[in-house]
């Protein structure tokens, strides 16, 4: 297995993609495809396999340049980086690669090179082309395809694993649906999707033949550095009055602002998490009563809730139930968080399920806000819970 | 075309007037829809911050039993930052130049809220 590196997709591919096999990112127009790729033959490299980069539409070196943007030293891979270039010629630029593409308009050509880098690779590694569109835009529709047949083949021979980046741009039904369906052991979906008034993308699994197919899509987006996350847009911090939701804001995030007078927060905490592969928006909200009618203008659209509870302060424990319906969290996922467990008097999580008479399937999880104690097992739990909705 | 290029043409057009120096496409609550920041900050915190306080404006006249403000005009000495509803379900926000006509930018600005309210 070769991993891909996509969050999430190792998950549904149960461990990426087998020796031997191809996968390919089938992704729509105006939908940043291209880091699929680039994140796939950056984790395999990093993790020690031999990774062969086609490159079809950009300059070898701006390709180098790209990939350093999204913080990947494609010089620190030690030679297991290796650039086919399949586009100097185009430009009648001369080319630095030790692979070079005589003519990338002649298929046979590109085949030629790609063939020879497969029998030179002194061990099983993975091919992933920068533009499978572009070699058809330069090749022919059906050229190309009868060329995929021929690389698997190949591939499967060696032992090498295939990536293509794919973007649908409008050629014939027939090539669209051959790709989709046909050429490759598994094809992922990257697209937009515009809802009620919430826009993101989504990846999902349209095809798997080694493993049962996840019917999930996954929201993601991509970060400068990092790539690509799975992506929750927002994400509620609310509770009652002191406790500690802007800490909690605070000590979760990567960065985060706060609109507070005296310590209490007035508007709103907003802050940016990014861990292992997840990213989320996290909104906190004000605790105290006569900010209710802000409390309810930013619950909108949240995809999961977490509702902080001072562990010492059973007084407020209905407040916080009640805040629970304010922010009209019914059937979303809720993770309660059980703060201030360092103080001696703090009511165990199993106490406060009792005190708050919450069924067994809520997770209530102890935490130190203040020292950032539990925060992360917290937010993990919650990530889980929001993207098995999916 | 997605509607989220609409809206970024619709962004363009407001950045064409001169004295625009960023703008924001959200839904009501806070959320990232489309902007044009020229690298000037970080959108998402931007537009969940404009959302609060049109939302907390509309709150704070309601209560008096006025009708909802047309728009928040915040002056600072750098700049206006001017924050209107467009249609029920988003929002648009600009930052303005120190100097900028605020007549200009408001006619401005309710075209483009206008094409917003009608594009989703």
């Amino acid at each position: 297995m070769i991993e891909t590196g996509i969050p999430k997709l190792d998950g549904y591919l149960h461990g990426g993609v087998p020796e031997g096999r191809s996968l390919v990112y089938y992704t729509y127009p105006g939908v940043a495809g291209d880091v699929f790729g680039m994140q796939t033959i950056c984790h395999a490299t990093s993790n020690g396999r031999l990774g062969v980069y086609v490159a079809s539409s950009t300059d070898p070196q701006m390709i180098r340049d790209q990939f350093s943007e999204f913080g990947w030293a494609t010089e620190n891979y030690d030679g297991r980086f290796i650039v086919v270039d399949a586009f100097s010629w185009l430009i009648g630029a001369d080319s630095q690669e030790r692979y070079v593409v005589s003519d990338p308009e002649d298929i046979n050509s590109l085949t030629q090179c790609i063939k020879k880098v497969m029998e030179e690779m002194s061990e099983p590694g993975i091919i992933v082309f920068e533009s499978l569109s572009t070699i058809m835009d330069l090749c022919g529709e059906s050229e190309t395809l009868d060329a995929l047949e021929e690389w698997s083949q190949y591939a499967m021979l060696y032992d090498h694993a295939l990536v293509y980046n794919f973007t649908a741009w409008p050629y014939s039904e027939e090539t669209l649906l051959h790709v989709k369906e046909n050429v490759c052991n598994s094809v992922i979906s990257v697209g937009g999707i515009t809802g009620d008034v919430v826009f993101g993308q989504y990846f999902g699994v349209l095809k798997v033949d080694w493993a049962d197919l996840a019917r999930k899509s996954t929201l993601f987006k991509v970060l400068k550095p990092g790539g690509i996350r799975a992506y929750i847009p927002k994400i509620l911090v609310t509770g009652p009055f002191d406790a500690g939701k802007s800490t909690f804001v605070h000590a979760l995030s990567n960065r985060a602002v706060s609109v507070d007078r005296l310590g209490t927060t007035i508007a709103l905490d907003h802050g940016h998490v990014d861990r292992k592969g997840f990213a989320a928006d996290i909104f906190g909200t004000p605790g105290q009563e006569r900010f209710d009618p802000i409390v309810k203008l930013l619950s909108g659209e949240a995809m999961g809730i977490f509702l902080l509870l001072d562990s010492t302060n059973t007084a407020d424990f209905e407040r916080g139930k009640r805040m629970l319906e304010i922010t009209k969290s019914f059937g979303l996922p809720v993770v309660i968080v059980a703060n201030k467990q360092d103080l001696a008097e703090a009511l165990t999580p199993e106490e406060i399920r009792r005190e708050l008479d919450m069924p067994a399937d809520v997770r209530i999880m102890p935490a130190v806000a203040a020292t950032g104690e539990g925060v992360f097992e917290a937010f993990e739990t919650l990530v889980e819970r929001v993207m098995e909705v999916d | 075309m997605s509607t989220s290029e609409m809206l970024g043409k619709v962004l363009a057009g407001l950045g064409k007037v001169g004295e625009i120096e960023a703008s924001a496409i959200s839904t009501r609550d806070g959320l990232l829809m489309n902007a044009d920041m020229h690298a000037a900050g970080d959108p998402e915190t931007f537009v969940a911050m404009s959302a609060t306080m049109l939302g907390a404006a509309e709150t704070a006249t309601s209560e008096l039993g006025k009708s909802v403000p047309n728009r928040v005009i915040v002056e600072t000495d750098d700049g206006k930052l001017i924050c209107m509803g467009a249609g029920p379900k988003a929002l648009v926000v600009v930052m303005t130049a120190p100097d900028a006509g605020l007549g200009l930018v408001l006619v401005e600005m309710t075209k483009a809220a206008e094409k917003i309210e009608r594009l989703i």
